[in-house]
């Protein structure tokens, strides 16, 4: 039936490509399919938040910690349920980092509060002695870039279908009277700390880095699920 | 018989001479099974190999080719058009209903999975875990909660337990003055106790004062007559009425096991809960490791 094929080798290589290729195909694309989905009740970061993961990256921390939690005892033990991929799902891109010299932030913002990060990033062997993290008190006072986190959250939206709201668009105008809505949210997470600089800071309206990346660390964890309390 | 054979079974022979003398001169152990049926193996290898290179070569002598021939030929070299012997086409009619058999059911059944491992794994270790520490004696204990404080809440509560200077509550006592007071004028309700919420303002002014002074003393001297507000719950002696509301006087397991299910947000800050993240054991172990840090 298929002696033609052995007179045209050419034919014979599509052939075996094609046999191959459907049974990876079989294998690969449902499993895929299904990591991909976001979990259950999972919501795409705040602005502020996107400008925190901004900070994140710039300052390098995934050279020194991982935001992924492996099925492991002696790592759930440590940080918490391990992560599944569709938590990811949202993280363009993921920072799953391939190195601790720190720990894992994965669920950082179970166990830790604003108060601590403040603490910690401002001097970290105040609450951790003997720590080598560096002190990065340059956030303290350099600003967020709310702008172009806004611009990122309107791509996504646009690009990706990420679940933002209406209010959520491309434009200048959109953009300014969004604003109100990110510094509250910087508010509520300058009430909570005390250095003063960075309370007055917010009070004049700006965003000082440190609380973009303390809205980001807070929302590694169980409060990016619209079903927590 | 011909020379062809003979020529075989010398070669078989001589193989099979080879691996026992190498047995011999190794030492090796026939009594382990492991070590016998290797050695029959290899015989058995010797003695397929002389046949069947016996059989092809004597094939080749012999054989004449028949059949009807393929209308193509590379280079002059032409096929047989042979029917698929029956054999390979029961095995690839059997491989096609076993693939069928391992799509359906198979593989879902008796998939691996990383996570059911991983499960199955933290289950038989918290068992196991549960049942070694059931009775285990406090310094065991200690010594465990030690270990859970160092890892879970030193980076808070400081290595020695001593809150890092203000940041997180001091396990040197129960509670400080402020802190009473805060609970007295703010109310509480954040623990779960069975008593419920305490309403704000149970007590004021001197009286609230007063019952601070002595809650912060660590319960000692004469008892305040303005505590007779507290002891309606906290129980005389300040110690909660056997878990019905939060211990005053010292950190006891119920206490930690409820603060570490609901967290707490008081005058210092917000601890967050660490509910799902010990066992019971753990729980009571990290119990005894703060009574023993205020003693």
């Amino acid at each position: 039936m298929f002696h033609w094929l052995e007179k045209n080798p050419f034919f014979f290589a599509v052939g075996v490509f094609l046999v191959i290729a459907f049974a990876g195909l079989i294998e690969i694309l449902p499993n895929f399919a299904e990591a991909s989905r976001p979990v259950a009740g999972l919501r795409p970061y705040t602005v502020l938040e996107l400008a925190g993961k901004e900070v994140y990256k710039k300052d390098n921390c995934i050279a020194c910690h991982s935001q992924l939690i492996r099925p492991f005892k002696a790592e759930t033990d440590r940080y918490g349920q391990y992560s599944l991929s569709g938590e990811y799902a949202y993280d363009r891109p993921f920072l799953w980092g391939s190195k601790r010299t720190g720990p894992d932030l994965h669920r950082v913002g179970n166990y830790r509060t604003t108060d601590w990060h403040e603490n910690h990033m401002w001097e970290p062997t105040s609450v951790v002695p003997g720590s080598i993290m560096p002190a990065y008190k340059h956030m303290f006072t350099n600003k967020a870039d709310i702008a172009t986190a806004y611009a990122e959250a309107v791509t996504v939206k646009n690009l990706f279908n990420t679940p933002y709201g209406d209010d959520i668009k491309a434009g200048k105008e959109a953009f300014e009277s969004y604003k109100p809505k990110i510094l509250a949210e910087a508010k509520k997470i300058a009430a909570e700390m005390k250095n003063q600089d960075v309370k007055d800071a917010v009070a004049k309206g700006e965003i000082p880095e440190i609380v973009a990346l303390i809205a980001y660390l807070n929302s590694l964890g169980d409060s990016r699920y619209a079903a927590a309390k | 018989m011909n020379a062809l054979m003979v020529k075989a079974l010398a070669f078989a022979a001589v193989l099979i001479i080879a691996t026992i003398v190498v047995v011999k001169q190794m030492h090796i152990d026939l009594s382990d099974p492991i070590n016998l049926l290797t050695m029959i193996g290899a015989i058995a290898i010797a003695v397929l190999t002389a046949g069947v290179s016996a059989k092809y070569i004597s094939q080749m002598k012999t054989d004449k080719a028949g059949g009807e021939l393929a209308e193509e030929n590379w280079d002059g070299i032409g096929e047989y058009k042979n029917e698929l012997p029956s054999g390979w086409a029961y095995s690839f009619l059997g491989t096609m209903i076993w693939a069928l058999w391992y799509w359906q059911f198979g593989y879902p059944v008796n998939a691996f999975s990383q996570i059911g491992q991983y499960n199955e794994e933290v289950k038989a270790y918290n068992q196991k875990f549960e049942e070694v520490h059931k009775n285990a004696d406090k310094a065991t204990l200690q010594q465990m909660g030690e270990s859970i404080f160092l890892v879970q809440c030193a980076p808070c509560h400081g290595t020695t337990g001593d809150g890092l200077s203000g940041k997180a509550q001091d396990f040197g006592a129960r509670m400080s003055k402020e802190q009473v007071l805060h609970v007295i004028n703010n109310g509480q309700n954040q623990l779960g106790y069975p008593m419920g919420a305490m309403p704000p303002g149970m007590a004021s002014g001197k009286d609230a004062e007063d019952i601070a002074a002595y809650v912060a003393g660590g319960m000692k001297g004469e008892q305040p007559a303005a505590f007779a507000a507290c002891a309606s719950c906290h129980g005389a002696d300040g110690k909660g009425n056997n878990g019905m509301a939060p211990n005053l006087a010292e950190y006891d397991a119920t206490l930690v096991s409820h603060v570490l299910e609901h967290g707490k947000k008081g005058i210092i800050g917000r601890m967050p809960s660490f509910k799902t993240r010990m066992t019971p054991v753990q729980e009571k172990a990290l119990a005894e490791y703060i009574q023993s840090l205020s003693n």
